[in-house]
């Protein structure tokens, strides 16, 4: 074991070495010039026009008690429901820290909030303190995202900023649902994470 | 203004047309025109296979037969190119240096330097432009499919005022034909695909002649065009802006 | 087999041609759209280009900070300084572990350091679980595009493929039904899978964290189900700061595929209670092209493929032509680096277009660098003496105003008067599918010189 370590430490070294004596003159960072970007642009429009491009669909309610009546006409059929959020009484099966998320497998729905979302491409961002067993979003038959109007992002250079004082465990970008263009580019819905994304807007 | 004319030797040797109409051309325009007759190659063949090294003579021959100009103009844009792009080989003395700085070509020439686009030209037939890559990805003679610039293009720009000319848009604007020199032959199964399909985007556009800037892959459209009796005329853009039907 | 042949072979089917380039043009189309949505989108690949430029500029002190910072949020972090190590590394953890089955999302590292073959030897079962990848790791080939794994294959070809190894029913290639029955599959792999094995889009120095982008959800089904998640980098991928994915994630979906951004853009920075996170850097002959002034901008490649769809060869010879693990434009100036002898047909296997240049989000100047390794390989690989003597030949007649004329008469002459027969020869590739050019009687100097002197 002790000969494997001294081997590691020694690629290391050796690479390193090898960077310092090959790599060139330091070149600057350039400062991002984020006014070569802007555009005015309606952002709750674009979204859902990127969401859908994705494959996604987009729901816009009033207020957060109509949640709830808009998930079961969308999702009559889900019963293994996973709520992660307040606004929504619908979980049937409640998961924790200690979850085994194998035990996931077959969940019909998983409800979740998104902390923000991205107008230029249609992404919600969600973290792990929204849904606590990271597997959950993946392995979801189906998938709702929550999220504020007032949370939509123009580009991502934002949502960076927006999110750059968070606690780093594990966030996503989701940007649809699953899918894969594997077999002669041809576009299919659900390849191995949720087969549909809705995103209530509210 | 003095101009050098530049004849790419596969020009002089095979399309002695295109010269001829080149110099009619920048004579019509007022230039005083000079074809150094001691010109022969701008070493591109050499330099693309590899063999830039061995390309230095020629490089230097060239700078010295058009030193003098003010101007040095070619139909060529890849001969055109090679000289602004790779006489980086050679010393860069103030001679070297002048002439990478004014070799134009052709159409770049007219537009560019001379301002003008109305040559008084009519050539009455269905036009297809292939855009030569060196030409434009290269010399930038227009914008590319690639980058998300403003639409220009130099030849267009010229071509729009020969009288009774209609140009043809392709499916695929800015492919590339399949010559690319010692490519042709060392790459044959693929550059001829590529050349038959950049002719067969010219049939389904509806176009009667096919031009650009670049002679060297007309040649090569012409060749397979000849070969497989396909109803297309090739022709270079010298040749049409030069023409008073 | 140099690449001119194998693409013969491959146009030897030239609807199977056409297909394959009309696939792959399709997506090339995609990204233009796509990218025109875009304000400043030239002013994206001159940031992402420089930021590249920066990093591997200071690239030990973004790797010493990258290890650090995982270090802190409780990744172990290893080094390889070569394919091998690499291998033994990855197998090393799987054996603390006790791991025998293994899923694995797409990862190019893991193809060029062979690790497949390398675990199945020690009794590991490795299931690539990208659907493109699976395709071929059943037909037992490599990835034909690093984007699109199995862009060569018929959707009836999958077929057949799957009713052999999944038990599929015959489906007249119905590519929902086939990924249904693909997901049904690798569910019960990801399920059971021991190890997960990613690779690694960007990985972040002022964090330690990294990003890995499917569209399929692959890489987060395997690596949050299994105990352990063994992520693989080669050193290049880093960039200095969070932020700076604004860039990049803003490019590259955009530019691999069209789509604005990818399903999935998964940021990891620290496991989950109980579980392991490993990233491995790897060097294996990037520390040799960071030394290649000429051919370091290779290293700023993230990957996206736009340079194999727009590239008017790649889409017409397949990505298997170039026989090496990246095909296409970039792998033609990364694969000369590797092994110069082996590949040193690609960097000929282009016509200089320079639409990869353009298309590559990062900026890397493709075609100059193709230029420049041919410079490289007539001095130092053995060349076919024909075409040595006569470019060097050509070299010295082109330097010599008067042996050029001589030589151009000859040329002339032997054109307009040899029988078609003798033209036509078979040494002469260019006129197997194309005719020559019809000989004038004056070439333009004899009728330059005759006008002037009637002047």
């Amino acid at each position: 074991m002790n000969g494997i370590k001294k081997e590691k430490r020694m690629s290391r070294e050796a690479i390193l070495n090898a960077v310092r004596k090959n790599k060139p003159e330091s070149l600057p960072l350039p400062e991002i010039d984020l006014g070569l970007f802007e555009e005015e642009i309606n952002l709750v429009e674009t979204f859902i026009d990127n969401l859908k491009f994705v494959g996604g669909r987009a729901v816009q309610l009033n207020n957060m008690t109509e949640i709830d009546a808009e998930i079961k006409k969308l999702y009559p059929n889900a019963s293994k429901i996973v709520s992660c959020v307040k606004e929504s009484a619908l979980g049937t099966i409640s998961i924790n820290k200690e979850t085994e998320p194998h035990g996931l497998e077959d969940i019909d729905l998983a409800i979740i909030k998104g902390e923000l979302a991205v107008a230029e491409n249609g992404a919600i961002w969600v973290t792990e303190n929204d849904f606590t067993i990271r597997a959950l979003p993946f392995i979801t038959n189906d998938l709702v995202l929550i999220v504020s109007r007032n949370d939509i992002y123009l580009h991502m250079h934002h949502v960076y900023e927006a999110i750059s004082k968070r606690d780093r465990t594990f966030g996503v970008f989701i940007s649809g649902p699953s899918k894969t263009a594997d077999i002669e580019q041809c576009l299919v819905v659900g390849a191995h994470g949720a087969i549909s994304l809705t995103v209530l807007i509210v | 203004m003095k101009v050098g004319l530049f004849i790419p030797c596969y020009i002089n040797q095979l399309y002695p047309q295109v010269g001829i109409a080149t110099l009619e051309l920048l004579e019509k325009l007022g230039m005083e025109v000079v074809y150094p007759t001691g010109q022969t190659c701008c070493g591109q063949p050499l330099g693309n296979s590899g063999y830039e090294e061995d390309s230095k003579g020629i490089c230097q021959l060239f700078v010295e037969n058009f030193k003098e100009f003010d101007y040095i103009v070619g139909p060529s844009g890849s001969c055109v190119y090679h000289v602004k792009k790779h006489f980086d080989i050679l010393e860069q003395t103030e001679d070297v240096k002048r002439v990478r700085k004014n070799t134009y070509e052709l159409c770049q020439f007219i537009y560019e330097v001379l301002g003008k686009t109305d040559l008084g030209a009519s050539f009455p037939h269905k036009v297809g432009i292939h855009k030569s890559c060196h030409g434009l990805r290269g010399l930038r003679l227009g914008s590319c499919s690639e980058r998300m610039d403003a639409h220009y293009s130099t030849e267009e720009n010229l071509l729009k005022e020969v009288k009774g000319l209609e140009l043809k848009t392709l499916n695929r604007v800015d492919e590339c034909c399949g010559f690319g020199g010692t490519f042709s032959v060392f790459e044959e199964a693929i550059s001829v695909k590529m050349g038959k399909d950049r002719i067969q985007d010219h049939i389904d556009s509806d176009v009667e002649v096919i031009t650009g800037a670049d002679h060297s892959c007309l040649m090569h459209l012409e060749g397979l065009i000849n070969r497989n009796k396909q109803p297309l005329k090739v022709m270079h853009i010298a040749e049409i802006l030069n023409s008073s039907i | 087999m140099a690449h001119a042949d194998e693409a013969a072979i491959f146009n030897k089917d030239e609807a199977k041609v056409d297909w394959h380039d009309k696939a792959l043009w399709f997506v090339r189309q995609k990204r233009d759209k796509s990218a025109h949505k875009v304000k400043g989108w030239e002013e994206l690949r001159n940031y992402a280009s420089a930021i590249k430029a920066n990093v591997l500029s200071n690239l030990d002190s973004y790797l010493l900070q990258f290890e650090e910072n995982a270090q802190k949020n409780g990744v172990t972090v290893h080094w390889a300084a070569n394919a091998e190590e690499h291998n033994k590394i990855v197998h090393s953890i799987l054996q603390k572990h006790n791991a025998k089955k293994i899923v694995k999302s797409k990862s190019m590292l893991t193809e060029e350091c062979h690790l497949n073959p390398h675990l199945e030897a020690h009794g590991i079962e490795v299931i690539d679980t990208d659907l493109g990848e699976r395709i071929v790791q059943l037909a037992q080939e490599p990835p034909s595009h690093i984007v699109l794994p199995a862009i060569h294959k018929k959707k009836e070809e999958v077929d057949v493929l799957f009713q052999e190894h999944l038990g599929t029913k015959p489906c007249d290639g119905d590519p929902e039904y086939l990924t249904a029955e693909a997901r049904k599959h690798l569910r019960n792999k990801f399920i059971k899978a021991d190890a997960a094995i990613t690779g690694v889009n960007f990985a972040i120095a002022d964090t330690g964290g990294f990003v890995v982008c499917t569209n399929e959800g692959n890489a987060d089904m395997g690596a949050h189900l299994a105990k352990v998640h063994i992520a693989c980098m080669g050193m290049e991928k880093l960039i200095p700061q969070e932020k700076h994915l604004g860039i990049f994630l803003r490019l590259l979906g955009r530019s691999a595929t069209g789509q604005p951004i990818t399903t999935y853009s998964s940021h990891f920075n620290k496991p989950e209670p109980g579980k392991e996170m490993h990233i491995v850097i790897v060097d294996n002959g990037r520390t040799e092209q960071l030394s290649r002034e000429d051919f370091r901008a290779s290293l700023h490649c993230i990957r996206c493929g736009a340079c194999m769809n727009t590239c008017p060869i790649y889409r017409r010879s397949g990505g298997h032509s170039y026989k090496s693990t990246i095909p296409g434009p970039i792998g033609s100036i990364l694969s000369p680096g590797i092994d110069l002898k082996k590949h040193s047909s690609l960097p000929f296997a282009s016509t200089l277009c320079g639409s990869c240049s353009d298309v590559c989000p990062v900026k890397i100047n493709i075609h100059e660098q193709l230029y420049k390794w041919r410079q490289v390989i007539v001095k130092d690989v053995p060349q076919p003496v024909v075409k040595k003597t006569a470019l060097k030949m050509a070299g010295s007649v082109l330097a010599n105003t008067k042996m050029y004329h001589f030589a151009g008469k000859s040329a002339r002459f032997m054109l307009k008067h040899m029988p078609r027969f003798v033209i036509y020869s078979k040494l002469n590739a260019w006129g197997h599918a194309r005719d020559l050019p019809e000989v004038k009687n004056d070439n333009f100097d004899e009728w330059y010189k005759k006008r002037k002197k009637n002047e």
